[in-house]
Formats: C-alpha cells, sequence, structure tokens
C-alpha cells in the first residue's frame, strides 16, 4: 500500500507537469484553433536557457529571464508558422510548419547544448521529505504549488482583466471579435507567446526532477497532448484532472507493469477517451452551426 | 485516361524497367528499389493528406507496422513471401482501423495528434515485445526463393516495380470512381457531404484504412529489401520525410508521390556530402533568383512578397560554405525545406509545373473528366430506397426543444407532414425555421422530443443515415462541392446507387461499368429536370448563384428521397425562373416526393404549399391552408408587428 502512495505522489508531480503543457495547447487552440506541435521544443529551449543563466544568477533571478524568453519564442513560432497558416485556413499548414519550427529548434540546441543530457542544479534541498513514510521531494511540492499558480494567474488574467476578455472574446468567435474593434491576430500572438511562456516555466520546473538536453520535449509534448484529449482541449480543470490521471498511470505502470511500457497507458487512455466522449471528460461538444 | 497519357504511361514503365541495365551497381539498385517502395507509401500517404485533407504523423510506424508483420510472419511463422506481404497489408490495414476509428469522430487536429503518439508507442512496444520482435536486436529475413531460386537484388527491383505499377494502378481506379469522388467532396462540403448520404466519419476512416494498407505494402516490401529490420528506422524523422515528399512531389497527383520519393531517398545523399549541397543550394538559389526577376518584371508578385523567398534561399547557399559538417544541421534544412514548400510550394513540383502548362497550353490539362452523357425525361424519376410504408403522416416531430446554451431557438415544436404535400415553413427572421431543418437531418441533435420518419424513430442519429433513409435537402446557404462539375455534384447524391465493391472498382467489372452509366445517364438527366443540361461539365463555384441553388435540388433529387426539404429555394431566382421553380415543385409533389418548403417569397408560398406552418420566435404559432394563414392575426402581428 505505501508503495502505491508512493506512486501516486510522484505520478501527482509528474501529472502536474503534463498538466502545464496541456494548458498551453489550450491557450493558442482557444483563440485560433492551432496548437504548436512544438510545444515540447519550447519547453526545452525554456530548460535549456534557462540552465545557461543559472550558471551567472540565482534560480529565482533565472525564472523571469525564462519566463521572457519563452513568450519572445511564441511570438516567433506564431509569426512564422502559425499566422500565414491561419491566413490560408488550411490546418494542414500549420500542423507542418509548427512541427517543422519544432525540429528546427531540437537541431539547434543540439548544436549548442550538445547531445547528453546535463543535470539541472535544483534550487531546493534534494532530500526528500518525510510523511508517514511517503518521500516527498521539496522539487515536487513546487512543481504542483507552481503549475497550479501560473494556470490561476492566467485564468484570474482572462476573467479581470480588458485584455483578458479581449482573449475571451476572440476565443468564442474570432470574426465578431475581430468587428467589435479587438485585434485578434495581436491576441492570437498574444496566447502563443502566453503558451510558450507556460512550456518554458514547465521546463525549469522539471528539469531539476529529471535531466535537461535537446531531446527531453519530446515525450513531454506527446504526453500533454494526451493530457488535453484526455481532459478536453477547452476545460481547465479537465487539464489537471487528465494530468494526474496520466502522470499516476504512468508510474504505476512503470511500477507494476515494466517502466518500459510506461509511456503505453497515454495511448491507451488517448483512443478510449477518444471513443468514448471525443470531448474528453471534462470537454463540451461544440455545436457546428450551419 | 487519354491516349496520350497512356503512351507516356508505357514509356515510363519502359524506361524504369530497363534502369537496372544501366545503373547495374547493386547500391544504385537498392536505392531505386527504396525509392520504388517508398513511392508505393507515398501514394497510400496522399489519399489521407491530399484526398481527405487530414494529417497523418503515424505512416512511418504503419510502415514499421508493416514490415515486423512482415517479418514476423516469415521468421516465427514460416510464411512464404506470397502470403507475409498480403498478411502484413491486412494486420497493417488493421492498425489503421485502430487509429482511425476513435480519432476521426472528432473535426480537428486529433487525428495528427493521435497518430504522432502511435509512431512513438509503435516504437516502444516493437523494443519491448522481443519475443515476437527480437527487440532491439532486430530480425532477418531472407529475400523470397522461388522455384528453388533466391531471389537477387536486380530481380527484386522488378518485383518491387510490379508492385508500384500495380499500386499505380489501383490507386488511380479508385481515386476516379465514385470513392474517390466521395473522398473529395467530403474536404470541399463535409456537411453536404453528410447530408447525400456520404458519412464523412466513415469515408475519413475508409481513406486511413486504404492508406494504411499500402504503407503495409511497402513496409513488407522493405523487409524483404533490407533483409534485416530494426526498431529505430521507424522514427519521427522518416514521418517527416514522407509528408514532405508529398506535399514536395504534389498532392492529389500519381506523379508527385513519386517524384517526392524519389527527392527524399536522395536527400540523405546529398545532405551527407558538402560539396554537393553547396553546389545544389547555389542552383537553387539561382533559380530563385531568375523567377523573383520575371515575377517581379511581370508584376505578378511584388518586391516584398519576393524578399523573404529570396533572402532566404541566398542563406541557404551561404550557410553552405560556413559550415564544415552538414550532418548535424540535417534537421534544420528538412524543416527548413518544409517552411518553404508550405509557404511558397503549396501545390508541390507537380503543382508548379501544372499551373505553368495551364497557362501557357490549358488545353493540356483536363481537370475534370468531361461527362458526355444527355439525359433523357424518363430518367429523372426513379423509386426511393425505402418504400414509404407510414400511414398518415410520413414525418412526425414531437414536441421539439433545442437549446443552445441558454437560448432557446426551438421550444415544443410539433410537426405533422402529410405524405404527397408540399409543406410551408415560414416565419420572421431567426424564427427557427433552418434550425428546424437542420434538427430534421441530423445535424443538429434536438434538446429533446422526438422525430418519427416513415414509421422509424430518427432521433439523435447521424446526418449520412438520415439522408439514407430517405431525407434530401438543400441549403440556405449554398454548400455544393465547389471544385467540382455540376454533373459531378450530383453523382454524389446518387452514391447509394453505387452497390458494388472496391473490387469491382479496381477490376472494373461489368457491374461497375452498369452502375456507372446508369448513374451517369440519371444525373444528366436530373441536370436536364433542373434545366442546367448545358452546363453539366462546369465546375459548381462558377455557376450563378440562381443555377447553383437549381444545382442543389438535382442534387437532392439524387438521393431517391420520400422527403425533400428545400431551404429557401427561390432566393437569387429572377421572376421568371421563380414561375419555374414553381412548376418544378409541382412536378415532384406529383411524383410522390412529399415537400417541406422554406420560404420568403410568399406568393411562392401561397400558390403551392397545401398546408403552411409558421413559426415565431421559436414557437409554431399557426398552421393551415395558405388561405387560413393568410388571415390570421397573430400571423399577421408577427410579420409587421404590433398586436
Amino acid at each position: 500500500m505505501d508503495v502505491f502512495i508512493q506512486l501516486v505522489v510522484s505520478g501527482i508531480a509528474l501529472g502536474m507537469i503534463y498538466a502545464l503543457i496541456a494548458f498551453g495547447y489550450q491557450l493558442t487552440f482557444a483563440t485560433s484553433g492551432t496548437l504548436n506541435f512544438g510545444q515540447g521544443e519550447a519547453l526545452m529551449l525554456g530548460a535549456l536557457v534557462g540552465l545557461t543563466l543559472v550558471g551567472h544568477m540565482s534560480y529565482w533571478l533565472m525564472l523571469p529571464l525564462v519566463l521572457a524568453f519563452g513568450a519572445l519564442q511564441g511570438v516567433v513560432v506564431e509569426r512564422v508558422g502559425v499566422r500565414p497558416a491561419i491566413k490560408t485556413k488550411s490546418e494542414f499548414g500549420w500542423i507542418m510548419t509548427t512541427i517543422s519550427l519544432a525540429i528546427i529548434f531540437k537541431n539547434v540546441a543540439e548544436n549548442i547544448w550538445g547531445h547528453d543530457d546535463i543535470p539541472f542544479p535544483s534550487p531546493l534541498p534534494t532530500e526528500p521529505l518525510q510523511f508517514f513514510g511517503i518521500h516527498i521531494l521539496p522539487m515536487e511540492i513546487m512543481v504542483v504549488v507552481g503549475a497550479l499558480a501560473l494556470m490561476l494567474a492566467v485564468e484570474i488574467f482572462n476573467r479581470k482583466s480588458i485584455y483578458g476578455k479581449a482573449v475571451v472574446a476572440t476565443s468564442n468567435d474570432r470574426d465578431a471579435a475581430g468587428l467589435m474593434g479587438i485585434n485578434t491576430s495581436m491576441v492570437i500572438t498574444f496566447s502563443y507567446a502566453l503558451s510558450s511562456m507556460t512550456a518554458a516555466f514547465a521546463g525549469v520546473l522539471v528539469a531539476p526532477l529529471t535531466l535537461t538536453g535537446a531531446t527531453m520535449g519530446v515525450s513531454l509534448g506527446l504526453k500533454a497532448f494526451a493530457v488535453a484529449i484526455i481532459g478536453g482541449l477547452n476545460s481547465g480543470l479537465g487539464v489537471i484532472v487528465g494530468g494526474l490521471i496520466l502522470g499516476i498511470a504512468e508510474t504505476t505502470t512503470g511500477y507494476y507493469v515494466s517502466t518500459g511500457y510506461k509511456d503505453v497507458p497515454g495511448l491507451v487512455l488517448l483512443l478510449l477517451v477518444l471513443s468514448i466522449k471525443p470531448a474528453g471528460i471534462f470537454g463540451k461538444s461544440v455545436i457546428k452551426k450551419v | 485516361m487519354s491516349l496520350s497519357k497512356k503512351i507516356a504511361a508505357v514509356l515510363a514503365i519502359a524506361v524504369a524497367a530497363m534502369l537496372p541495365s544501366f545503373w547495374s551497381n547493386p547500391y544504385y539498385i537498392h536505392l531505386m528499389v527504396v525509392i520504388g517502395i517508398y513511392a508505393i507509401l507515398l501514394l497510400g500517404l496522399d489519399i489521407v493528406v491530399g484526398y481527405v485533407g487530414e494529417v497523418s504523423l503515424g505512416h512511418a510506424a504503419l510502415f514499421g507496422v508493416g514490415s515486423y508483420a512482415a517479418g514476423v510472419l516469415h521468421a516465427k511463422l514460416a510464411m512464404p513471401f506470397l502470403l507475409a506481404v498480403p498478411g502484413s497489408i491486412v494486420i497493417t490495414g488493421l492498425f489503421g482501423a485502430l487509429l482511425a476509428l476513435p480519432a476521426l469522430r472528432v473535426s480537428g487536429p486529433y487525428l495528427a495528434m493521435v497518430t504522432l503518439a502511435f509512431g512513438t508507442i509503435i516504437q516502444i512496444l516493437i523494443n519491448e515485445m522481443d519475443f515476437l520482435t527480437n527487440g532491439p536486436l532486430g530480425l532477418s529475413v531472407r529475400k523470397p526463393v522461388w522455384f528453388g531460386h533466391h531471389i537477387s537484388g536486380t530481380e527484386y527491383y522488378y518485383v518491387v516495380l510490379v508492385a508500384l505499377i500495380a499500386t499505380l494502378f489501383v490507386i488511380q481506379r479508385i481515386l476516379k470512381s465514385h470513392l474517390g469522388r466521395a473522398f473529395e467532396a467530403l474536404h470541399d462540403s463535409p456537411i453536404a457531404s453528410d447530408c447525400m448520404g456520404v458519412s464523412v466519419y466513415g469515408y475519413k476512416v475508409y481513406a486511413f484504412v486504404l492508406s494504411a494498407a499500402f504503407a503495409g505494402l511497402a513496409g513488407s516490401l522493405f523487409t524483404y529489401s533490407e533483409e534485416y529490420i530494426s526498431p529505430n528506422t521507424y522514427n519521427f524523422e522518416l514521418t517527416i520525410l514522407f509528408l514532405l515528399a508529398v506535399i514536395m512531389g504534389g498532392r492529389k497527383t500519381r506523379t508527385g508521390p513519386i517524384l517526392g520519393a524519389i527527392i527524399v531517398v536522395m536527400l540523405p545523399n546529398v545532405l551527407s556530402d558538402i560539396d554537393l549541397f553547396r553546389e545544389i543550394s547555389i542552383g537553387i538559389a539561382v533559380l530563385t533568383a531568375v523567377y523573383a526577376v520575371y515575377a517581379f518584371v511581370t508584376r505578378q508578385r511584388t518586391a516584398k512578397q519576393l524578399a523573404l523567398p529570396l533572402a532566404a534561399t541566398i542563406a541557404l547557399a551561404v550557410s553552405g560554405f560556413m559550415m564544415d559538417n552538414i550532418t548535424d544541421h540535417r534537421l534544420t534544412i528538412f524543416g527548413a525545406m518544409i517552411l518553404f514548400v508550405v509557404y511558397y510550394l503549396p501545390n508541390g513540383i507537380m503543382g508548379f509545373l501544372r499551373g505553368i502548362i495551364l497557362k501557357f497550353r490549358p488545353q493540356w490539362i483536363h481537370r475534370h473528366t468531361l461527362i458526355g452523357e444527355h439525359g433523357d425525361t424518363q430518367h429523372v424519376w426513379a423509386v426511393p430506397d425505402h418504400a414509404v410504408t407510414a400511414n398518415g403522416f410520413l414525418l412526425e416531430a414531437r414536441n421539439i426543444v433545442m437549446q443552445f446554451g441558454g437560448l432557446k431557438a426551438l421550444s415544443e415544436v410539433n410537426l405533422q407532414i402529410s405524405k404527397g404535400t408540399v409543406h410551408g415553413l415560414i416565419g420572421p427572421n431567426g424564427s427557427g425555421k433552418s434550425t428546424t431543418m437542420n434538427v430534421l437531418t441530423g445535424i443538429y441533435k434536438p434538446t429533446s422530443g422526438e422525430i418519427e420518419f416513415n414509421g422509424k424513430l430518427i432521433t439523435g442519429a447521424t446526418p449520412s443515415s438520415i439522408a439514407g433513409e430517405g431525407i434530401a435537402r438543400t441549403f440556405q446557404n449554398v454548400q455544393l462541392f465547389g471544385e467540382m462539375t455540376a454533373i459531378e455534384n450530383v453523382l454524389v447524391g446518387l452514391h447509394h446507387t453505387y452497390r458494388h465493391s472496391i473490387i469491382d472498382v479496381v477490376f472494373n467489372t461489368p457491374r461497375c461499368k452498369r452502375e456507372k452509366h446508369a448513374a451517369e445517364v440519371r444525373a444528366a438527366s436530373l441536370l436536364r429536370f433542373v434545366g442546367l443540361e448545358d452546363l453539366a461539365n462546369e465546375e459548381a463555384r462558377n455557376l450563378p448563384y440562381g443555377k447553383q441553388r437549381l444545382l442543389e435540388i438535382a442534387r437532392a433529387l439524387a438521393l431517391n428521397p420520400s422527403l425533400l426539404l428545400l431551404d429557401e429555394p427561390a432566393a437569387g431566382l429572377t421572376a421568371p425562373d421563380i414561375k419555374e421553380l414553381i412548376a418544378m415543385i409541382d412536378k415532384i409533389r406529383s411524383h410522390g416526393i412529399t415537400v417541406i418548403l422554406i420560404e420568403h417569397h410568399m406568393d411562392v408560398v401561397m400558390s403551392i404549399c397545401d398546408k403552411v406552418t409558421v413559426l415565431d420566435f421559436g414557437q409554431k404559432i399557426a398552421e393551415g391552408t395558405p388561405a387560413e394563414i393568410q388571415s390570421n392575426e397573430k400571423v399577421i402581428g408577427a410579420y409587421l408587428g404590433g398586436a
């Protein structure tokens, strides 16, 4: 039983990272109906830039710089990859361009930081805390708190500020928002900046727990896809629950079945959810007006 | 196929057959084999990417499934080549169905996401299931032995060539048949396609499974070509290469995938030789510069539009001289190529060439097969697929509520449509007429209430199955398949009359020919009925608005409906046209088809309807004969305001 609880606790930390990346998918999907297939690479770049910065300053000082870098990277992706494809209304277009930007980022990262994984110095003590025989790393607690805090901050921004209202309006109906004088392409750029910023933040949160390297983002980005679909591409609560489900499913599969199979539940859950409730567990199915 | 195309095809096959005698080096032969194998996969991938318009990021994995299926069947079950290949086609097709059935239920980027995940999982599974696959060690397979003779590399080239020709032939037949037309229709207008009984979901899955089957064929041929397979071959990079090949060669062509295969097989060789890369990148920069000057001088493009691609290609050429090792930058170059193709060569190389030919020799290019059938008056009408068995009312909607969030678009609407009548549905704008249409045809699922049609409950059924039951419709905002000709639009409506299978299509059996001919005669007759016989081979999007509405009526009649819903058919028609429309509706009724008519032209409604229902704010406010409605105070109030 103790082992199981331990697995659940580790799964929660992992799941919150997935949730945070999936949240980034939702941000851009809401405003533009597109998402960044290079979200994992945005995370990886955030972590590697953070790693370089952390050599010169403290972890806490590095955070805002990484966030700014993430936002900038998001703007680049949107301008180069997404905007022209939105103009031509080509789904194929944005999928292909975000993928090709992703492989370019990965390749560039490999050429700058090398092919090997590098440990990331932890800002918090690495001694696990003990609660009733369960080990928890302080960094794991920070992952959960940090992820929730960022999602909460974005939600509050969307609900309370006038700029947030512009984002929500664009999400509801891009054409109508445009006619009401909202610069919707600016809103979309902004959502990409926010989305990549979230991913970069997830990168520096997860890096001390794992290793940093050019390939670290690939599987994280992919798992977050599964989470976004399981939870629902338009539900904030959904990604958190979806993230937790997947995180726990993976740690338990890794322990009880085999570590080799720990990536499999993601796809199985994904296919199951799509077969039973395609809009996701918490997603609302959208009625297309004719 | 025209004669010149046939000659070109025969010549191309002859050249391909003679190639090994020019390039007898085993290395070249092997490259050509791989090109052939990739071409088979890409031709299949083009069905999904080009025709259906979905993105698959899992074709490398499906290729891997095909390879391993053949490898395992050969190594573990000792199956001969001629059994292992079909076996792996079937297995890969099943994997395709496993992915497509859930992923295509919703529109959006889901297929891309699911197939991407599948790609990773397949690699893990191949690595982990070592009792079948030998895990990371890989599987060894020998080329087949036929008649005691071990097939050599060159002989295997001919095996692949035969497979490629067969693939080309089969795919060409499928895409030119009613199946290919269904793929194009669902891409063009999904809603219209569903309402014509061509299930968007069903045919997308069909296309994906077909495409997976060809990936399986390619994969199994690859196993025997390499004689050794290991999990790492089927990675994400290969998927990207496949997609690059399809879009760079040119979507929706047969030559494009072959050209694409040549490019992506040669690409790694180019990218391993820095000198060759430098020469090619200079060549591309020069070509782009020439084109830029030409386009600028002829004023096709502005300097601003040309600056970016020109700068990019020059940067590529310069970067070639700045790096000393190109393999490290390989993926960046792939990525840049994809960006370039997506933005500047969206129709691929073949599409680009086609565009040039179209400009100078438009008569060389036939975008559509011309259908020369002449319709007559006998072939307009047919018996509905489902005979009308209902007693009393053909359609009965009971207590229909349709709620969008807080808005009740329809509240407790009851509708009874008697057999053989024209039933008018009128009301001010926003009163719920079109919503009623959409609920009846299954596009919206009503929040509550039930619909009985022809003695059968159809509430909650999909639009395509409701169309199959015999309800056809036209749309208020025209939903034609714009890139198809008028007669092809009607043929989509006649899709249900094609009862023959894909096997008949491939072998062009007498049954296939017979049904095709019957459908074409019928389509021409329907066009004649609505007065469009002279415009049969004109693209639908080029027709004037009024004619587009008439074409929608012809297409809807093709479904052999027992109930026809017309949504504002008179909009955009001139006064004499409206007279003809009234006569047309009258004829439709006299042939036993019940009609529900939404119309704002009151003269049309009053002159032809047997009964009229009036909606206002989602509620039924009156029902009766035209005369009764005209004097109904509530109706007058609704239209003119006041009490």
